[in-house]
C-alpha cells in the first residue's frame, strides 16, 4: 500500500461518525433489533453477524462472546438475513421513540 | 379517521412514489404513508435510475436542475487483479439526449424531490384534499378481514382503503406478515450493498471523468475489488460528488468471513480507483441489503386479496452483468400497480381475480421478461472464476499486450495462452463461455 492510497481507509467509526441519526439525544430510545446473544453464545458456530453487518453492531468480546449494539444501527437489514440461528428479531426504528438513520444523501 | 381510501402505499420510495403520482393521475384518493422524516430519508441506492419511466412520471424533468444528478453518456466495465485494471469503454453522444436512458440519482435527494411532484399533482388532480403524503408515520400491521386486507395500522391509528399497495423496500416485514413471503429469508439470493459518497467539486469531477454539461460515467469493477468475493464494484458520477461502492453476495460474504467496511478500504485502495477519488472527501457511508436477481426470491404471489407488492419489497431487480436494476423496476411495478388499482376501482372489484392483473401486466412487461431470459446470466455471474480467476486472466493479458519491452512481441494468441495457464484451465473457461453464450 503507498501513501497516496493508504489515507482512503476508513474505519467503520470514521464511517458512522459521518451518519445522521435521529433522536440522538435520547437515552431511553428502544431498540428496534432483539439479539438472542444466548443463542449466538451457545449453539451458533459461525457468529456470521460479528462479521457481515456493516456497522459493526454486533462485536466479540475477548472471551469469544457475541454483543449488540443497536445505537449505529443504520437499518441495512444484512443481520435479518444472515442469521439463520433464529437469534434476530427485526423491526423498523419507531419514529418518537426508536433511533434510526435520516440519510442526507442516500 | 373514518375516510375510506381507494388505496394505501406504504413506503415512500421509488416504487410507492410512482404508484402515488399515476393514481394521482388517475385521480385516486389515496394515503401514501413514510416511515422516514421525509420520502428519501431512509432510502439508499446505488445508484443509477436506468430506463425511460421518469419521463413518463415528470415530463421532461431533464429541464429542472433538481432531482437527478448527471445523465449517463459513458459506460465503463473494468476488470482488475492487485495493479492492473482492464476496461470495456463506452460513450456515446446517443444517450446525451432525452429522453435519456439513464441518470444517475442519490436517494435523500432524488425521493424528496420526486415526492414534490406527486404533491403538485395532487394539487392538481379533482381531489387535491383527499389524497396525502404521510411522512414519520411506521406502520405496524396490515389489517385483514375474513382473509382480505383492508387497511393498516400504526400505532393506535387504523386506516382503511379498499387496497393496500406495500412498497416498503427489500426488508419487508409486512409482506411476510400477510404470509406472502416466507418469515425467515435465507442469504442464498442476497447480498449486502455498501456505500461512500465522496464530495469532489463539479469543475474537478468534470475534468477528471471528461464530462461536458450534466454527463456522466458509471463504472462496474470486477475482481480484486472484491477480494475474491462473490459481487463487484461500482463508481458513479454525481453533481459534485462520486458514488463509490460494492455489491457482495451474502452467502460467499459469510463463508469466506470477511468484512464489508474492509473489502471496501481494500477497493479505495487499488491504484486505478485511488487515482479516480484522489483529493475526494467522503462525507457519508451507507449499506442496504439487496436482492441479487434471482427470480427464485419473489415472494410466492405478487398480489392477495386488497393487496399488491411492488419494488424490492417484491424482490424485484436483476443483475445481468450490464447494469443493476433496481430502481426502474421499482419505478415500473409501482406504475403498474397503481394502474391495477385504477381498474379495479372502475369494477369495484379488489378481490385477487381483479388483482391478478397486476402479476399479468408484470410478466408482460420488460421487467419479468428481463428477469426471466436472463436467469442464466445471474447465474454465471455467481461463478466463482468470475471473481478471480477470469479478471485475473484477461489483466494478465493486457499486461503482456500492453507491453513494449525490447524483446521480441509473441503473438497475441500467445499471450492468452500464458494467461489462460497462469490463472485458469481452458476447461474451466470453455464452460463459461458455453454458460455465457447461453446467457447473453
Amino acid at each position: 500500500m503507498s501513501e497516496s492510497t493508504s489515507k482512503n481507509r476508513l474505519s467503520v467509526a470514521d464511517r458512522l461518525g459521518m451518519v445522521n441519526f435521529r433522536n440522538q439525544a435520547r437515552t431511553e430510545a428502544k431498540p428496534h433489533i432483539e439479539v438472542d446473544t444466548s443463542i449466538c453464545n451457545s449453539t451458533c458456530v459461525h457468529k456470521c453477524t460479528t462479521k457481515v453487518c456493516p456497522a459493526k453492531c454486533y462485536t466479540l468480546d475477548e472471551e469469544g462472546l457475541v454483543h449488540f449494539q443497536y445505537e449505529d444501527c443504520i437499518e441495512c437489514g444484512t443481520c435479518m438475513y444472515a442469521c439463520d440461528q433464529g437469534a434476530v428479531t427485526w423491526n423498523y426504528p419507531h419514529p418518537e421513540d426508536g433511533k434510526g438513520v435520516n440519510w442526507t444523501l442516500g | 379517521m373514518d375516510e375510506k381510501f381507494d388505496a394505501i402505499i406504504v413506503g415512500g420510495g421509488i416504487a410507492g412514489l410512482s404508484a402515488a403520482m399515476t393514481l394521482a393521475k388517475g385521480n385516486a384518493r389515496f394515503l401514501l404513508i413514510e416511515r422516514g422524516e421525509f420520502c428519501g430519508a431512509k432510502n439508499v441506492s446505488g445508484g443509477v435510475l436506468w430506463g425511460s419511466d421518469l419521463a413518463k412520471l415528470v415530463p421532461e424533468y431533464w429541464l429542472e436542475t433538481g432531482g437527478i444528478e448527471r445523465f449517463v453518456n459513458h459506460r465503463r466495465l473494468t476488470f482488475m487483479d492487485e495493479q492492473s485494471a482492464f476496461s470495456v469503454d463506452f460513450k456515446s453522444e446517443h444517450f446525451n439526449e432525452p429522453p435519456y436512458s439513464g441518470v444517475t440519482v442519490l436517494r435523500a435527494v432524488f425521493d424528496e424531490w420526486l415526492a414534490g411532484k406527486v404533491q403538485a399533482a395532487i394539487d392538481e388532480s379533482e381531489h387535491p384534499d383527499e389524497s396525502f403524503l404521510a411522512t414519520d408515520i411506521l406502520v405496524e400491521e396490515v389489517l385483514q378481514e375474513n382473509g382480505k386486507v383492508v387497511g393498516i395500522r400504526a400505532g393506535e391509528e387504523r386506516f382503511y382503503a379498499d387496497c393496500v399497495i406495500l412498497a416498503e423496500g427489500v426488508n419487508n416485514l409486512l409482506t411476510r406478515q400477510i404470509g406472502l413471503e416466507k418469515e425467515y429469508v435465507p442469504v442464498d439470493h442476497m447480498g449486502i450493498g455498501v456505500k461512500e459518497v465522496l464530495k469532489l467539486d463539479s469543475k474537478r469531477l468534470e475534468d477528471r471523468f471528461q464530462l461536458r454539461g450534466r454527463s456522466g460515467l458509471t463504472n462496474e469493477f470486477v475482481g480484486f475489488c472484491s477480494e475474491g468475493v462473490e459481487g463487484g464494484g461500482f463508481l458513479y458520477t454525481n453533481s459534485d460528488s462520486i458514488s463509490l461502492g460494492l455489491v457482495l453476495g451474502l452467502k460467499d460474504l459469510k463463508a469466506k468471513e470477511k468484512t464489508p467496511y474492509d473489502i471496501l478500504n481494500t477497493f479505495k485502495e487499488h491504484p486505478a480507483v485511488a487515482d479516480m477519488i484522489s483529493g475526494a472527501e467522503t462525507v457519508e457511508y451507507s449499506a442496504h441489503a439487496v436482492s441479487t436477481g434471482n427470480i427464485k426470491a419473489l415472494p410466492s404471489e405478487l398480489y392477495a386479496d386488497g393487496v399488491l407488492i411492488a419494488g424490492e419489497a417484491a424482490h424485484l431487480l436483476l443483475n445481468a452483468g450490464k447494469a443493476i436494476q433496481g430502481m426502474d423496476y421499482a419505478m415500473r411495478s409501482g406504475i403498474l400497480a397503481a394502474e391495477t388499482v385504477i381498474e379495479a376501482k372502475k369494477a369495484n372489484d379488489y378481490t385477487s381475480g381483479m388483482l391478478k392483473n397486476y402479476r399479468s401486466a408484470l410478466e408482460n412487461s420488460y421487467v419479468l421478461k428481463d428477469m426471466r431470459s436472463f436467469q442464466d446470466a445471474v447465474h454465471l455471474l455467481h461463478q466463482p472464476n468470475m471473481f478471480g480467476a477470469v479478471p485475473n486472466m484477461i489483466c494478465d493479458f493486457g499486461r503482456q499486450f500492453f507491453t513494449i519491452s525490447g524483446e521480441e512481441t509473441p503473438k497475441a494468441s500467445k499471450m492468452m495462452h500464458a494467461a489462460i495457464k497462469r490463472n485458469a484451465s481452458y476447461w474451466d473457461l470453455v464452460k463459461l463461455g458455453l454458460k455465457g453464450a447461453r446467457a447473453l
